[in-house]
């Protein structure tokens, strides 16, 4: 059975490239354009096994909703990975105190997003 | 697996032109309100996307003078920087920068670096200039680091090769952090497995579950024993999420010469599956490889292949070929990137449109299905209920054709964004102060319409601030205020779209107009025209009240062009306007160019739709009002004008039903300013028509514009106005 990934960023460019990636590895896909419409999926009714979301984003940033995804009983432990373009460090630390179980530093190739994927993805 | 990206560019570049747009508009708006927090994030947040997804798309000269322009607004954002007006500008610069770099890209052209290099230079200048004592700002061009920060050595070629064994003692003690975040020990454990013979002493099968884990506050460690032909990376790379929340340490144990040995062979105490790591990538370019080993910096590198001759170069040194056969084959290869420009074309439609649709063909099919059921068992008795259902098949085809047409409908914001910029620059340019109000951005229009009204509505907006609105002081000495006001609108009227663009500068000057006129042989000295007539003078060709051709404007396109492109639309172009208060244009456009709004006509049998926008009047003539004049062929005194008619019944070689003009129709038409009268045998009425095009299909046919397909099933002809007139002058040239 395809694991659910929920796929947070407000470029319809890379969600699209993503969701594409995603769909074609058999992974099934829900989208979300910032932090707050992933939340009111979250809330909705998607039980993704995975999250990956962009940190630069109206409404509700990826900080953010990495917070308020820690803080869903139901996805406390559900692995959390941030798209960052900069290696800066800082970002890193940021999220990883906020609770994010890793990141996928941009650009990165199809293969190398899912390797990423597998490495976090519970089995 | 591999999955092939490129298909999305073109929603890549399309975006990235939103996002500039919204640069920008931002920019404009941050010179008003410096230190607006939202407004900069969200110029941020534009720039920051399309250096993200360049990157994705491997477009690293995007990427890195994004960069740039990210570390100037993130500057911004942190008070570190001011927004003044040279920054802005600068950024401003930059943002067409960036708009040459992606169409250069777009194209696969090389950017215009006699623009990019200086801006690229003063960018930096900026960067560093701010970055002076703060941190290290050569980091994080998005290039120079690795392309993801997982696995580092899964993405290098492995150089080695025969892989030689080593053997590792790791110890991990994760903090309960670690698995607040999601990640479970079993993961790492089985990453471990996956690069070799791991021995350990915990049952990874069995581990407790990660809640247990979490709300352990002394939770297991992990000495394991890794035998790998992995570089030591790899493993690292493993730990690459936990290892700041973790103790962690990886002790190389004993270093075996290994050769092509299976390591499974080896005893296990747990199964293995050795991960492969032959990679069938691209070896690296030499110069990456020798910066990678230290032997040269990226400068030298970059320097180096600045010096690299270019294939044309060395052809002409060679005498292999000549500098113009180079550059013919130069201009080939540019001519066919515009063409790939063309193919690319999208649109991007609001799913809620896409799903109005949907329904609309559900009912469709329910009617259609309706219908054919009716049809199977019919009597006549039955009459009423398949005039019902053939009236509820004509509701559901008109809904969806004006849901069809809706998908090509963008609001016209995306036209009049770039408005701003350039009054901007026009009011600097001029010296002048100027205001632009913007309104009804939401209307919607046809893509390609909102395509081709960008240059004509530029024009109109040029014209205005050099022309229309007056210096700042002759403003003051008139009693307005010192800032002019420029206003452009859209709204829907009718079938039609309406936009106007409107100043509160000097309005139209009626005696320089007519002198001007008069000088340039355009009319007599002794006409009388009304205002009206004479506004209309300046759409003339050749006709231009510029005294001297100043920076901004009057580069040899005239009114006349903007009129033509407005009548290419279909559409038609106004003028009001009172001296000392202003002048405002006004363009009225069809929404989309696939319908038109027509008057069906006939001759003889023979159905012909003149396009509505083109009438200026029907009229029966007056015994004897149709008379030859000598070499113009025949002619109508037409309010003064004498205005050339063509019989269409001679015109196309059908049997008509009058040939005397007095007993037929005369309908007026115009375009561009030209009058012709078409005589026809009778008016039938207005409908909408689909245009087909006639030289798709068959082939062109001097005065037809295309063909529809009437109600009756059969086809009628769309008359060209433009053709027409010159089928009167050609017909006078042979009558003559």
């Amino acid at each position: 059975m395809g694991k659910q990934i929920l796929i947070v960023d407000d470029s319809a460019t890379m969600r699209q490239m993503v969701s594409f990636t995603l769909t074609s590895a058999g992974f099934e896909v829900v989208e979300a354009g910032d932090g707050q419409e992933a939340v009111g999926k979250l809330t909705g009714g998607a039980k993704p096994n995975l999250v990956i979301t962009d940190l630069n984003m109206p409404h509700m940033d990826g900080i953010s909703l990495i917070k308020a995804v820690r803080a869903m009983p139901p996805f406390k432990f559900t692995p959390v990975l941030m798209l960052t373009t900069e290696s800066d460090e800082g970002k890193k630390k940021e999220g990883q105190a906020a609770g994010a179980t890793g990141w996928i530093v941009k650009p990165f190739n199809p293969e190398q997003m899912l390797k990423v994927i597998a490495k976090v993805l519970p089995s | 697996m591999s999955v092939d990206l490129s298909k999305f560019q073109s929603a890549f570049f399309e975006e990235s032109a939103e996002h500039i747009a919204t640069m920008e508009e931002g920019l404009l708006q941050l010179e008003q309100q410096p230190g607006d927090l939202d407004l900069l994030n969200r110029i941020f947040r534009a720039a920051h996307s399309i250096k993200g997804n360049a990157g994705m798309f491997g477009f690293t000269a995007v990427g890195e003078f994004t960069h740039k322009m990210e570390n100037i607004l993130d500057a911004l954002r942190n008070d570190r920087r001011q927004a003044d007006k040279p920054l802005i500008d600068l950024l401003l610069e930059a943002t067409d920068g960036v708009k040459g770099l992606l169409e250069a890209a777009q194209t696969n052209a090389a950017p215009d670096e006699t623009i990019v290099g200086p801006l690229r230079e003063r960018l930096q200048a900026c960067v560093t200039g701010e970055a002076s004592g703060a941190r290290s700002e050569a980091r994080g061009t998005g290039q120079d680091n690795p392309p993801a920060g997982l696995s580092p050595g899964a993405s290098r070629p492995s150089s080695c090769p025969a892989p030689s064994l080593r053997r590792y003692a790791i110890h991990w003690a994760p903090t309960p952090a670690v698995f607040a975040r999601g990640i479970h020990p079993s993961q790492i454990l089985r990453e471990l497995r996956d690069l070799g013979a791991l021995t350990s002493t915990a049952d990874i099968e069995h581990l407790p579950t990660i809640e247990a884990l979490a709300a352990d506050t002394n939770p297991p460690s992990f000495t394991v024993t890794l035998e790998t032909a992995h570089a030591r990376q790899e493993v690292e790379a493993v730990f690459l999420f936990v290892q700041d929340d973790s103790e962690l340490t990886i002790t190389e144990v004993e270093a075996k010469a290994e050769v092509e040995k299976n390591p499974d062979r080896r005893l296990s105490p747990l199964p293995s599956t050795s991960a492969s790591t032959s990679e069938n990538r691209p070896p690296k370019p030499l110069g990456e490889i020798l910066i990678e080993e230290g032997v040269i910096s990226p400068d030298a590198l970059h320097q180096a292949l600045s010096q690299q001759k270019r294939l044309g170069e060395i052809l002409v040194e060679q005498n292999a070929a000549t500098p113009q056969e180079i550059t013919q084959a130069l201009e080939k290869q540019q001519r066919a990137a515009p063409a790939k420009k063309a193919e690319a074309s999208s649109i991007r439609v609001d799913t809620d449109k896409i799903d109005k649709l949907i329904n609309l063909v559900g009912e469709l099919v329910i009617t259609q299905s309706m219908l054919s059921d009716l049809g199977a068992r019919f009597a006549m008795d039955k009459l009423p209920v398949l005039q019902e259902r053939i009236t509820q098949l004509e509701r559901n085809t008109r809904e969806i054709q004006e849901r069809v047409m809706a998908v090509r409908m963008m609001p016209i914001g995306n036209a009049f964004s770039r408005f701003p910029r350039l009054v901007r620059d026009l009011a600097s340019k001029n010296g002048k102060q100027i205001h632009l109000v913007l309104s009804g951005e939401e209307t919607e229009l046809d893509k390609t319409v909102i395509e081709s009204i960008g240059d004509p509505l530029t024009h109109l907006v040029r014209n205005s601030a050099d022309h229309g609105l007056e210096p700042p002081a002759d403003r003051l000495a008139a009693g307005k205020p010192e800032q002019g006001t420029i206003t452009m609108n859209a709204f829907h009227e009718g079938g039609n779209i309406c936009i106007t663009v409107g100043d509160d500068g000097r309005g139209l000057n009626r005696d320089k107009i007519l002198a001007k006129a008069v000088k340039n042989g355009l009319i007599g000295e002794h006409d009388k025209l009304g205002d009206d007539q004479i506004w209309q003078l300046i759409f003339r060709p050749g006709f231009s009240t510029a005294e001297a051709i100043t920076d901004v404007s009057g580069r040899g396109v005239g009114m006349d062009v903007v009129k033509r492109n407005i009548e290419g639309l279909g559409g038609k172009i106004m003028i009001k306007t009172a001296a000392g208060q202003g002048t405002t244009f006004t363009l009225k456009l069809p929404l989309t160019l696939a319908i038109i709004e027509g008057l069906t006509v006939r001759v003889g049998p023979e159905i012909y739709i003149v396009p509505l926008v083109s009438i200026v009047e029907s009229l029966k003539p007056a015994p004897g009002a149709v008379k030859t004049v000598v070499g113009r062929g025949e002619t109508l005194n037409f309010r003064g004008r004498y205005v050339p008619v063509v019989r269409l019944y001679r015109a196309f070689s059908v049997q008509p039903e009058y040939t005397d003009p007095s007993k037929g129709i005369l309908v007026i038409l115009e375009t561009e300013g030209e009058q012709v009268a078409v005589m026809v045998d009778e008016l039938m009425g207005q409908q909408q028509v689909v245009i087909k095009s006639l030289e798709r299909n068959f082939r062109k046919v001097d005065g037809v514009a295309g063909a529809t397909i009437l109600g009756d099933g059969t086809v009628g002809f769309i008359l060209d106005v433009r053709g027409l007139i010159e089928l009167a002058r050609h017909g006078t040239a042979v009558a003559a």
